[in-house]
């Protein structure tokens, strides 16, 4: 099974990095059968990164104020439905799903999706601010979960 | 009549766009604003480092346009250090930024901006999407969209290094030479990119000029602005998108002024209105005169259409026959309607692949002279190129060692937010009466921003891609009677 570990988000905006850094870190973690991505793209400009797995983690920073930061949120694909394309420009995952299965890509089954809730996206900046920063620990460790639920298949 | 949609925000940030309207008693619009967050601190991050690092770490700022930043970024290394790279390594950065343009229009139009006209300004909000596209044109395109993008990207990472962020600009030149084998990846690439964008061009006649009401909606009224056009022109005052002079013509088609990167700070001026983050760009010899438009108001546009109309021609061939179609059609120079950004983005999608094409089969592409070395002390530099969305100027100063003391951008967007902003109040005006919102209302709205493809991380200085929008109506009483979000 070819499993893919995708971190988003950008270093230079402080917490919004948090997922890359958490994908950085696993990639020392986990053998070399997973492979871990970084990648600072969003919307279907990620298409070509799923191509050819099987599973997926993604792993993204999320700013709902709803949360308290460091919070890491899961989502499965199914989570999108209500937001389906509601303009072009701002389509994200749902559509990438939807667009793959149309063309008949080769594409992951099951994507997992966690993301932490972010304090500041809004500065550019290489330091996290520290609950972001502790809220990795809690993403590596639900990553790593869930690779093992789905080894256990 | 009170409204009120919630999408949870699943977006991956809740920095929105914002457009606020406000009707009048009639129910017509009395004022539309559009906002966007603002990112603080490019500026500071920049001082202290070293100005070899500005390729790479503008480049990071975002991900839609890294290779732009790059190649502007090279390019004001170049002027800092007063190097002018040897032909080869000129070739190789246009070569590369062409491979970008092609794919980077190609996305814009497939899954952006082409659902608006291939599926329908008005069509079910479900239906405006790639998929619609698609469900119109065909899947297989779908399939030749996603492998042309993919070999192009390809070529990028195999002179570049890395696609999303390139590592191969360098004060002088380029990092990497190109071997043969190199070079017929890139004549190969360059043939498909052809194809593909006289195929594209084919649609857009098909789908979008065969349709009378599509050809209405362009040139009605609601998406008309008479403004200044800005874009960078070679020798010829062909439309150039690595290098060459800034060249700005007025609302009558004419040259206004030309200049050098090095003299932006002599022609643009920014403005700052109180419920705007974004400065508002505009000609400092014509003056701000509030969003007017016209000879004397000093906004004006960049990006596809401006470039088109800032130029005499395009420097290659079936471009060039593409540009004259496109001036004969649409009523001579220079063209104000702002959706036919669309169409002058598709001509010059041809543009650079044609351009690929040419450097590609240049013998010189793979001489071994790619890096004039820097022997200058450093203190100030400038670049200029054309971003896909627009001009983008890079300025830094430095100290004599090259450590950054002062770095300042001008990104595509802030270029064209005066006309923008303009543009959105002046679609809501004419499309909102008597207070009936729908969603294909406020698609008809959004559409007068999303022709220049506005980046509106870049413009604030930088969020990644996707920005979802609020858009919220007031009634004269200033309460809220509709919001919708657009994640």
């Amino acid at each position: 099974m070819k499993t893919l570990v995708l971190g988003l988000g950008n270093e230079l905006l402080g917490d919004d990095g948090v997922g890359i850094l958490a994908a950085r870190r696993l990639k020392n973690r986990l053998d070399g059968s997973i492979d871990v991505v970084e990648s600072e793209l969003s919307g279907l400009a990620l298409l070509e990164h799923f191509i050819g797995y099987e599973r997926a983690i993604v792993l993204d920073a999320i700013h709902t104020t709803r949360y308290t930061p460091g919070t890491v949120v899961e989502l499965g694909p199914d989570d999108f439905d209500t937001i389906l394309a509601p303009s072009p420009h701002y389509s994200g995952l749902p559509e990438l799903l939807n667009l793959a299965r149309q063309l008949d890509l080769e594409f992951p089954k099951k994507i997992r999706i966690f993301a932490v809730e972010i304090l500041d996206p809004y500065t550019i900046g290489e330091s996290m601010s520290a609950p972001v920063k502790e809220g990795i620990e809690e993403l590596i460790h639900r990553v790593e979960a869930q690779l093992r639920s789905w080894q256990e298949e | 009549m009170s409204r009120q949609i919630v999408i949870d925000p699943i977006t991956r940030l809740e920095g929105h766009g914002k457009i606020d309207i406000f009707l009048n008693d009639e129910g017509n619009v009395d004022r539309a604003y559009f906002q966007v967050p603002e990112l603080r601190g490019f500026e500071k991050f920049a001082e202290g480092r070293h100005a070899e690092d500005m390729p790479q770490i503008t480049s990071r700022i975002c991900g839609v346009c890294p290779t732009a930043h790059h190649m502007a970024s090279s390019k004001a290394l170049d002027d800092l250090y007063k190097v002018d790279p040897p032909p080869a390594a000129k070739k190789i950065r246009e070569m590369v930024y062409s491979a970008f343009y092609v794919e980077d229009h190609a996305l814009h139009f497939f899954f952006l901006g082409g659902p608006d006209f291939v599926v329908g300004p008005t069509a079910p909000r479900g239906e405006r999407n790639i998929l619609g596209v698609l469900g119109k044109v065909g899947l297989e395109i779908g399939k030749e969209v996603i492998g042309v993008r993919k070999q192009l990207r390809d070529l990028i990472t195999l002179a570049g290094g890395k696609v999303i962020h390139p590592v191969f600009g360098l004060p002088g030149g380029v990092s990497k030479t190109l071997t043969q084998e190199d070079q017929q990846k890139f004549i190969d690439g360059a043939e498909r990119a052809v194809k593909f964008g006289l195929f594209c061009l084919e649609i857009f006649n098909d789908v979008v000029l065969k349709n009378a009401q599509y050809v209405e909606t362009i040139i009605s009224d609601a998406y008309t602005h008479k403004t200044y056009y800005m874009g960078l022109v070679d020798r010829d005052n062909k439309v150039n998108f690595y290098d060459g002079d800034v060249r700005v013509v007025g609302p009558d088609g004419k040259e206004y002024t030309k200049f050098k990167a090095q003299d932006y700070l002599n022609h643009v001026a920014e403005h700052v209105e109180p419920w705007s983050y974004v400065k508002f760009c505009f000609l400092k010899n014509v003056g701000w005169n509030g969003f007017t438009e016209g000879p004397e108001s000093g906004i004006y546009a960049v990006a596809p259409l401006a470039r088109l109309n800032a130029a005499d021609g395009m420097a290659t061939p079936q471009a060039q026959k593409a540009y004259e179609q496109f001036y004969e059609t649409l009523g001579g120079k220079p063209v104000h309607y702002t959706l036919a950004n669309h169409w002058a983005r598709l001509i010059e999608l041809l543009y650079a692949a044609e351009r690929l094409k040419e450097l590609a089969n240049d013998p010189e592409i793979i001489d071994s002279n790619v890096r004039t070395i820097p022997k200058n002390i450093p203190e100030e530099g400038m670049g200029v190129v054309e971003a896909p969305r627009g001009t983008l100027f890079h300025h830094y100063q430095t100290d004599k060692r090259g450590v950054i003391t002062r770095a300042n951008l001008i990104v595509a967007t802030q270029n064209n937010a005066a006309r923008i902003a303009m543009s959105v109040d002046k679609a809501a005006r004419g499309v909102i009466k008597e207070g009936k919102v729908d969603d294909g209302i406020l698609n008809l709205i959004e559409m007068a921003f999303r022709a220049y493809d506005p980046c509106h991380g870049c413009a604030t200085h930088a969020l990644p891609g996707q920005m979802p929008l609020l858009v919220r109506i007031y009634d004269s009483k200033m309460e809220i009677v509709s919001e919708i979000r657009r994640d």
